[in-house]
């Protein structure tokens, strides 16, 4: 029987600055690129912010998490090679007398299963988005595709971070016949096995892919369920390529510090996501409708009469609707009226445009710039109808007094 | 043939099943292995004149994780 593993000659210590560098680029691409919302992905405007998103999750998270779960598949697909380099290289050290080892081919190999990896999932992505299709993504199915991704993310989190046996219920364990079927395929001896294994790991996702699939799900299309998957695994091959040349098996020591890591965002993920989907939802649960009475002023509050557009009338209230959110974040209007919300666009490009009211089944995309209108019915004293955009991400309220 | 299971409290994800039910084809005598991460423990069925608890429990540890014989 042969050996499966490299014995790793690399100091962990350059592996986690490897780590901690691509960490560095990642949020220096999230500094630097502007339109960039936050880490939530759902269907809706701001599609290349989506697609950055992904693509950093992948390069961030995405490659240890998959790498943790994928690695082994890897390190059969490339034993092969190694068993193979290490016959030709004796047999030419035998003739030669010599006993020099030459490194061994790994890297193509890799990058074979990357490549098959990556076409895999951007056919797996377009398959999701179009099934994500034939659901009808009300902001209401959006919120609450948005929590169910996001209880996923957190059990998948407290799973790794061992919390309680439960959570195991939360990883997907393949059906036995396909691990049967790509462990006994791991051992051909053809040079097609890294690209066959490489679109096999669509069986084995890790769970940062699998939430990314629910995401590519909600996309509800094709092209953005492909990309979003494309974006994801293409992140996810830097770190996957370099950890796995290096080093074709993580040690366990390694794999415990990073699967901490990676739990610890992935609960953040989660927690954001879940958050998003109770905004689109209009609960007042979420953080921001939480706390927004607890933090703001009262210079945050904003009554019709006092409102900053010129031509506020008391049937007419102004929003602005900004690329950072909407403002004032609290209008006053006054109850058992009949209203007018003006939402004012000026060069507005980002999610914000995709207003939300969900209690008054509200659904408006705003154009870039310019004014629209939207009839509020007579509220009773007391009322607060929270506001959003279709992504969770911005929010308001207008309170009835 | 006898079927035996085992618990192993250290899987961490359902790859740590798949890792362990490869060594099918490491271990003579055994017939099949079903490992659930789920419910942290390995089934496995296996010739007992050719392959004894301590031999198994040895090969779970080369694969970097801990047997307990129920």
């Amino acid at each position: 029987m042969s050996s499966n593993k490299q014995n790793p000659s690399v100091d962990p210590v350059i592996v986690i600055a490897l780590g901690i560098a691509l960490m560095a680029i990642a949020f220096a691409l999230l500094v630097f690129k502007p339109n960039v919302q936050s880490l939530t992905l759902t269907a809706g405007s701001g599609a290349w912010s989506q697609l950055v998103v992904a693509f950093v999750t992948g390069i961030t998270t995405g490659g240890l998490s998959c790498l943790a779960v994928q690695g082994g598949l890897l390190a059969s697909s490339l034993a092969h090679q190694i068993e193979q380099d290490y016959i030709e290289q004796a047999a030419i050290n035998k003739k030669a007398k010599q006993k020099t080892l030459k490194h061994t081919n790994t890297a193509f190999p890799i990058l074979l299963f990357l490549i098959a990896k990556l076409v895999a999932y951007t056919l797996l992505g377009a398959l999701l988005g179009w099934l994500g299709s034939f659901l009808t993504l009300s902001p209401m199915t959006r919120a609450i595709l948005m929590i169910a991704i996001g209880i996923f993310m957190i059990g998948n989190a407290l799973r790794m971070f061992n919390v309680h046996p439960i959570f195991r219920y939360f990883s997907i364990e393949p059906p036995k016949f396909i691990t049967r079927y790509i462990r006994r395929t791991a051992k051909g001896t053809d040079t097609v096995t890294p690209l066959f294994l490489g679109a096999l790991t669509v069986f084995i996702p890790c769970g940062i892919t699998q939430a990314m699939m629910a995401t590519a799900l909600g996309s509800g299309s094709i092209l953005m369920g492909a990309a979003l998957m494309f974006a994801f695994v293409l992140g996810t091959s830097p770190v996957f390529f370099i950890i796995a040349y290096l080093t074709t098996e993580l040690g366990a020591r390694l794999e415990k510090f990073f699967m901490r890591f990676v739990a610890l965002v992935v609960l953040i993920l989660g927690f954001t996501t879940l958050n998003s989907g109770l905004n689109v939802l209009g609960s007042p649960l979420s953080f921001q409708n939480l706390t927004r009475n607890l933090i703001s002023s009262n210079s945050d509050s904003v009554p019709v009469s006092e409102s900053p557009q010129p031509s506020a009338t008391d049937s007419s209230i102004f929003l602005s609707v900004k690329n950072d959110g909407y403002f004032p974040r609290t209008l006053s209007a006054p109850a058992d009226k009949a209203l007018t919300l003006n939402l004012v666009t000026n060069q507005t490009y980002s999610c914000a445009r995709d207003f939300v009211i969900p209690s008054l089944n509200v659904y408006q995309l705003l154009p870039d710039t310019g004014t629209m209108q939207v009839s509020i019915p007579a509220q009773p004293k007391g009322t607060t109808l929270f506001f959003t955009c279709s992504m969770g991400m911005y929010t308001g309220q207008i309170v009835f007094q | 043939m006898i079927k035996k299971t085992f618990k192993i409290p250290d899987m961490t994800c359902s790859n740590c099943a798949m890792k362990l039910e490869s060594l099918e084809d490491i271990l003579d005598g055994v017939k099949e292995i079903n490992a659930s991460y789920h419910r942290l423990e390995m089934v496995i069925e296996y010739d007992n004149s050719k392959l004894t608890d301590e031999q198994i429990i040895t090969a779970v540890r080369k694969k970097g994780y801990t047997a307990i014989a129920q």
